[in-house]
């Protein structure tokens, strides 16, 4: 069986060494196909993973926070559990905000294996300078473990997170907000918070995110500084984890509010918007490259169809000593295979060339970062895959036709 | 009379119409091993297509033909075409040689396709095939580089690749001069009366008819008469 296709491509490697301009378009064909395929496909697919990246580095893979999906049962309903109550214009008790029982989500999320944990209060306070005034949110974090969960340390200009434990009222902040009030590391500011007194604070680091708007809006301190700022003592009201795997967070998330109740938003829920849009730029993507290969086989497709033409005495021939339908029909489509081949091959090369072009490319609103870029042999495999494909479907259609060659209508027409 | 190779049974073939036109009627006859047999006739006579009919290529509208003693005209095309692959060799009037292959290549084609020997045995049975046929020397030649009658031999040798039973030529000599076409006749001679095989040709060469064991002479589709030496 091996022997036979062996022996059958020889033939097929025979009819298109003979067609050398033919063989030359329709492999460039194929070849601009699959090389610009790469290209695109590895500028999208590379973009699209160092966005995710971003997406999940920049805040815990789950926060759970003090917020409900549901409003709490009203007093009534809690008093005849099950009886059909419904009270209106009653007074709510008060309760106050924040996560209760927080210790149990913590230990209940650090027992996840690879899980980290870390929890935090984050409220409003304000900044002020001189005369001038800034609305800032705090988080207040255990700097030891907030390190090992958020990136924060990375995005760190000037100091380190730790120095908020050495440096009594440290404050860390954002460039833009520093550059605002015209501050620097070292300078003192006012905070105050409609719960508590105003205070000092210090600032000991100076951080710089991608998000101009984010950045310029918040600033860490210690957790227990957030509390007392806040007037919130003993108080968290958010819990950010850290997973080993990003991609469990849904279901971990799904899991943690079943049992406490609390909204836990995995990474996912809080950018569905934007992995939607992701999923609309792929398939934007995939039909226009699937479009460029369609494109291309049809090279193949003429060349398969033009070779049975012309071969139509050799069809006869071939058929008379013995050859199978099956055997005709096999060589062309082969022939189109072949094609097919060396067509991804020169294109893996056009490809390589490109890709290693873009990565090259020193373009100024990157900031001196190089264009993120996929180089995973996946896209390599998805282009070959799909062109070769594609030539066999072309080179099939008209090589039925071999297939179907009546010997004797040729024989008695050359005669 | 030796027991035949190839037999038909009132074979017929009607070309669809309309109006239906019947290239072959009622023909029976045997073809035997050891023979030389010719068929001969004006042209439009249907020798052509009844050489087709006793090749496997075309399949009769009606009768048996019964190779080797097996009715064959209901087999699969595949089987007819390995049937063709391992006991028949043809030799058209135009060589018919594949244009991108050496004259070595085209011989080995059938042995490759039937896969019996190995490459190297298949290679020097092609070399071997071309020798005895006086072609030493050109085995490395495409067609285009080989004169009509060279042309022709490796045709022969082609036939002769599977060591076949059968060998069926569509007027052999038809393109050939009368030096080639002595030749051409001598070999298919030899064939039959020196390695027993059964061979039978169209021809419109009384000479080549002249020569042949057997003569069968075609007129409308139908055996008119049948000469035995």
């Amino acid at each position: 069986m091996i022997r036979r296709l062996g022996f059958l491509v020889s033939i097929a490697l025979r009819h298109i060494a003979r067609r050398k301009r033919q063989t030359a378009v329709a492999v460039s064909g194929v070849a601009v196909g699959v090389g610009f395929f790469l290209a695109v496909s590895s500028l999208m697919v590379g973009s699209q993973n160092d966005f995710i990246r971003q997406m999940i580095d920049v805040a815990p893979h789950i926060i759970v926070s003090d917020e409900l999906r549901s409003p709490p049962p009203q007093p009534g309903t809690r008093v005849f559990e099950g009886g059909a109550v419904a009270m209106h214009g009653y007074k709510l008790r008060q309760e106050v905000r924040g996560i209760k029982d927080w210790q149990a989500i913590l230990a209940a999320a650090n027992a996840i294996p690879g899980a980290i944990a870390s929890p935090s209060l984050t409220g409003g306070v304000t900044i002020q300078l001189g005369g001038h005034q800034e609305a800032l949110a705090i988080v207040g974090v255990e700097p030891e473990i907030e390190t090992r969960i958020s990136t924060i340390e990375d995005q760190l200009k000037v100091g380190r997170l730790h120095d908020l434990e050495t440096t009594q009222g440290g404050i860390i902040i954002g460039e833009e907000l520093a550059q605002r009030l015209g501050v620097r590391v070292g300078d003192i500011v006012s905070a105050s918070s409609s719960a508590a007194q105003a205070r000092t604070l210090k600032i000991v680091g100076l951080f710089k995110r991608g998000n101009t708007l984010l950045s310029s809006g918040s600033g860490y301190v210690l957790l227990r500084e957030a509390q007392s700022l806040l007037g919130r003592p003993f108080i968290i009201n958010r819990i950010g984890i850290k997973l080993q795997d990003p991609y469990a967070a849904q279901a971990v998330a799904a899991n943690l509010e079943a049992r406490f109740g609390y909204k836990a938003q995995s990474w996912q829920e809080r950018s569905s918007d934007l992995l939607s849009l992701l999923v609309t730029r792929n398939i934007i993507m995939y039909t226009v490259v699937s479009a460029i290969l369609l494109v291309a086989s049809f090279g193949i497709y003429t060349v398969v169809s033009t070779s049975i033409s012309d071969k139509q005495k050799d069809i006869a021939i071939l058929r008379s000593i013995g050859f199978s339908a099956a055997d005709l029909q096999l060589i062309f489509v082969l022939e189109g295979i072949l094609l097919a081949i060396v067509g991804v091959l020169a294109g893996w090369l056009l490809g390589y060339g490109l890709i290693t072009l873009l990565g090259n490319l020193d373009l100024p609103v990157l900031d001196g970062n190089q264009i993120p870029i996929d180089r995973s042999p996946m896209q390599y495999a998805i282009a070959a895959g799909a062109s070769l494909l594609a030539g066999s479907v072309a080179a099939w259609l008209p090589a039925r036709k071999a297939a179907h060659v009546d010997p004797v209508d040729i024989l008695r027409g050359a005669a | 009379m030796s027991e035949p190779l190839l037999e038909t049974r009132s074979i017929g073939r009607t070309l669809p119409g309309p109006p239906p036109v019947m290239l072959v009627r009622d023909v029976s006859l045997t073809i035997e091993p050891g023979k030389f047999t010719t068929i001969v006739g004006p042209s439009g006579c249907g020798k052509s297509s009844l050489l087709y009919l006793l090749g496997m290529i075309d399949r009769p509208t009606s009768g048996e033909l019964l190779f080797e003693g097996r009715a064959v005209s209901k087999l699969s095309g595949d089987a007819r075409a390995k049937l063709r692959l391992q006991r028949l060799g043809f030799v058209f009037q135009f060589h018919f040689l594949l244009p991108e292959f050496s004259a070595r290549e085209n011989v080995m084609i059938p042995m490759q396709r039937l896969a019996k020997l190995s490459y190297e045995e298949i290679k020097a049975r092609a070399d071997a095939l071309l020798g005895e046929l006086g072609l030493e020397g050109k085995e490395s030649k495409t067609p285009d580089k080989l004169s009509g009658g060279e042309r022709q031999r490796v045709a022969i040798a082609r036939a002769l690749a599977n060591d076949p039973a059968l060998i069926l030529g569509d007027e052999p000599t038809g393109n050939l001069d009368s030096r080639n076409s002595e030749n051409v006749v001598e070999w298919l001679k030899r064939l039959a009366h020196e390695e027993g095989r059964a061979v039978a040709c169209v021809t419109h060469d009384l000479d080549i008819a002249e020569q042949s064991d057997v003569r069968i002479e075609m007129l409308d589709g139908m055996i008119e008469k049948v000469h035995r030496k």
